[in-house]
Formats: C-alpha cells, structure tokens, sequence
C-alpha cells in the first residue's frame, strides 16, 4: 500500500494522517483493553478506572476519523488502493471504537467484582486474555505495515480464543453451581469472557479490513482468499 | 462490435508511431471510457474508429486492422462518409450549426435525402427527445441553435448524431466545456443512450469514467496498459502504472 506520492501532496498528508490517527485510536483501545483486563486480574480498580475514562478519547477520535475520512472522499476522490485505505480505516476504526467500549464495559464489571470480595477463578481468563491481545495487537501491526500475510494469519487463529471463551464458560456456569454464594462474580466473569470474545471477533474483522485494503479481497462471511 | 486488432498509427507517415499495437474489443452497447495523460494517443484511436484521422495528409494506419461490425474500416470498398453515418461523433466543444434547432437536427437526415416534413418532424423529435432536450425546446424549434446554453447545446449536437441512427457514437471529452449540472445531464443522457447504441467517450475525468462506463481502458505514450470492466479498473487495476494514474501519482 502506497500512501505517498501523489502529485497532489495534501492528497498524501490526509491519507498519512488518517493512518497515523487508525493507528492511534488501535492503540489507545488496545491499551484499554489491558488495562480493563490488569485492573480485574490484579483487583486494582485504579487501572479499570483508566480504561473507563480512556474510552471518551477513543469515541472522539472514532468521530474525528470519519470526519478525515468524508473530507478525503469529497475532496481527493480517492480511487484503488487509496479507496480501499479509507474505507478500510473507517471500517477499522468502528471496530476499535467496539473494542474500547468492551474494555470499558469489562473493567465497570471487574469494579464490581473486586467490591464484591474477588476470584481466584479471574486468572483462568488470563490465556484468552492474551490469545485475544496477540491477535488484537498484530491485525494492529498488519494495518499500519500493510501486511497481507499478517492479516491472513490473523484470521487463521480465529478458533484459538474462542475455543478458550467456550471453555471458560463452562467452567464458570459449574462453579455457579457448585459455588452457589458466590454467584453473581462468576455471571459477570462470564460477561466478560464473551467481551474478550468479542474483542477477539472485532480483531478479526480488522484483518479482513486489511485483507481487503491490501488484495481487495472480500473474505467476510466465510470467503476464501484467492491466491494470485 | 468493434475489434481493434494489433493497430499502430502514425501522423508522420510512419515515422512514428503515436499507437503502438493497440489491440481491444468494444463491446456492442456498452459504454466503454478511454483514459490516460495527455498525448496518450486516446483521441487518436477514438478519431481512427471512424477515419476522422484520414483528414491529416500524412496519417495512416502502420500496423493491424479496426474492424466494425467485421468489416474492415479500411477496406478499399469502404466509403469514410458512409462509416462515419455509422460512427458519429461529438466533440469537446459543441459545435452546432448557425441554424435552427429544428434544422440543426434534420440536418444529416436531409443530407441523406429524406425531405417529408411529416417524416422529418417524427425523425427531429424522436432525436430530441432522445437527447433529453425536447422538453426545453419544443416551443422554440424555430429558434437558432446558438441561443441554447452551452449544456443544451452539446445534447443539441447529441440529438443531431443520434438523428442519423448511428451504431456507434464516439465522444470526444463531450462535458469538458460545461458546468456540473449539464455534465449531470449529459452524463445521465449517456447511460441511456447504452440501451440503443455503443459509445465509445475519451475522458479526463477519472470520475466520469468510473461513473458512466461500463469497460475503461487505460491508455499511455501510445500504449494500451489495462482494459477491463470499469469496477475493476478503478477499484483494484492490475498493473501499476493504471493505479499510478487513477490515483493521482502520475508524474
């Protein structure tokens, strides 16, 4: 994907800002997820409260992107790559704009939790935790270095974390019932596993976005990506 | 419809090629875009399709054949007023007769020895109503061409080519003289235009292209880089120098 070049240069400052700004708000939800998920795993209500707060930031970039994005269209035109890159920013950057929201979401439940006395039962979501970060944090990578491959693999890993999400739920809906008392923490822990579920969906979703940016592809849905 | 099959041109007496081996189909109504740069040679193959080029003394043909219809365009039996009833053409800058509306229009039919005014009449406002201008004009047929704005005279010039009942019509950068609201009109007259006849339009606008075509080729110094269904041409061109373009890198 090229983003530089155009004979007219402010074609290509747009193009390079809304890049900068899809990647910022990727790290900003990013980072809202880790800190939902750090405030649960060590009860510590002051990294949920920075991912409650950190949401307003991701919403008025999310409106700030597709501000950049409907002045590139009615301004520059954009055709072929360019098209792509915008509207796969924008696609993009909804997606990241979900993801925060679950973080948020996710770290008013973990408030709740730790209110309520806690788990030692919250540190078996550490590995769809980090299977949902890793593929999070490279369809990131994949957008900013255009990376197709990156991408792909991305998607092939889809059924790693929610194989884990289904697991957990299970194990939780038991401990509901085996551990009556504490009823209420094992629900919400079951919220949030389906949010990191989620997260994970939207992560894919931001690969085939990029799939689509870089190939012009469209794998949604089921759709086999063609090799050249 | 139209088979351009390995064709070189030169203005120069084959000194030089300003084509270089073009080779492409135009499919019979549809509406097929040539773009490129400048002094890419799209005019130049859109004035060979109805030997518009053989009014340059030194212009031939170096290299491969245009056939219509499967006849060859150049063929020793062809007759280049007889193709170009075939093939019309509209220009950038419309160009109507110092004449009435009405005769502007009867024009090419008179030429071509129909002298009934009831025939004439049908022929006119058929023609007009095709080029989407009877409703301005019905009342002023009478008036003189030059009155009309210059959208209404470039779908006036439309009227005067379609009248004749060509198979194909070439345009040649048609809306570069008017405002975007005739360019709407003659844009939305175009795709309607599909339905009867094959059009053939060089354009600069990547936009107008992308909006009204069907097939688009791509044309640079003289070559033809990509043809292909517009949709994918300007969403996902295969070759580089086509999205270069498109895209505004060019240069």
């Amino acid at each position: 994907m090229r983003t530089e070049g155009h004979i007219f240069s402010e074609f290509d400052d747009a193009l390079n800002q809304l890049k900068r700004d899809t990647s910022l708000i990727a790290q900003r939800s990013i980072v809202n997820i880790e800190n939902a998920m750090r405030g649960l795993i060590e009860q510590n209500v002051e990294y949920c409260d920075l991912a409650i707060d950190g949401d307003e930031a991701v919403n008025a970039l999310e409106m700030e992107i597709d501000s950049q994005c409907v002045s590139i269209m009615s301004k520059h035109r954009p055709f072929a790559g360019d098209l792509r890159m915008v509207i796969a920013s924008m696609k993009i950057t909804h997606n990241l704009e979900r993801i925060s929201d679950h973080a948020e979401n996710i770290a008013k439940r973990a408030k709740k939790i730790i209110k309520w006395g806690g788990s030692d039962e919250i540190l078996s979501l550490e590995p769809l935790q980090h299977a949902v970060l890793e593929i999070l944090r490279d369809a990131h990578m994949a957008y900013v270095d255009g990376n197709l491959d990156l991408a792909r693999s991305v998607i092939s890993r889809g059924e790693v974390f929610r194989k884990l999400q289904k697991s957990l739920t299970k194990s939780f809906i038991v401990k509901i019932d085996t551990d009556v008392e504490n009823y209420k923490t094992y629900l919400n822990l079951i919220f949030v596993d389906r949010w990191l579920e989620r997260v994970g969906d939207h992560a894919l979703n931001i690969a085939e976005d990029v799939i689509f940016m870089e190939s012009s592809q469209d794998i949604r849905h089921g759709g086999e990506f063609q090799e050249d | 419809m139209i088979e351009i099959d390995d064709v070189s041109f030169s203005y120069d007496r084959g000194k030089t090629n300003t084509l270089k081996n073009i080779s492409l189909d135009i499919l019979e109504k549809q509406v097929t875009s040539f773009i490129g740069p400048s002094g890419c040679g799209k005019s130049t193959l859109l004035r060979c399709l109805n030997r518009m080029n053989d009014l340059v003394d030194t212009s031939c043909i170096t290299n491969g054949e245009i056939r219509i219809m499967g006849h060859d365009i150049h063929g020793k039996d062809v007759d280049a007023i007889e193709l170009r009833k075939q093939v019309g053409m509209v220009f950038q800058k419309y160009n109507p007769f110092p004449k009435s509306i009405y005769d502007n229009v009867a024009y090419g039919l008179r030429i071509q020895g129909i002298k009934k005014k009831d025939q004439l009449d049908q022929a006119v406002e058929k023609s007009l109503r095709g080029a989407a201008l009877w409703d301005e004009v019905k009342d002023r047929l009478k008036d003189s061409a030059l009155g009309l704005s210059g959208g209404q005279q470039q779908r006036l010039c439309i009227a005067r080519t379609i009248a004749v009942q060509p198979r194909v019509i070439l345009m040649d950068e048609p809306c570069s003289a008017l405002d975007p609201i005739a360019t709407a009109k003659v844009e939305e007259l175009i795709t309607e235009l599909r339905q009867e006849f094959t059009i053939v339009i060089v354009t600069h606008s990547m936009q107008q292209a992308s909006r009204v075509s069907d097939h688009t080729a791509f044309f640079y110094l003289g070559e033809l880089i990509e043809y292909g269904p517009t949709d994918r041409v300007f969403q996902n061109p295969e070759q580089k120098r086509t999205e270069d373009y498109i895209s505004g890198r060019f240069g």
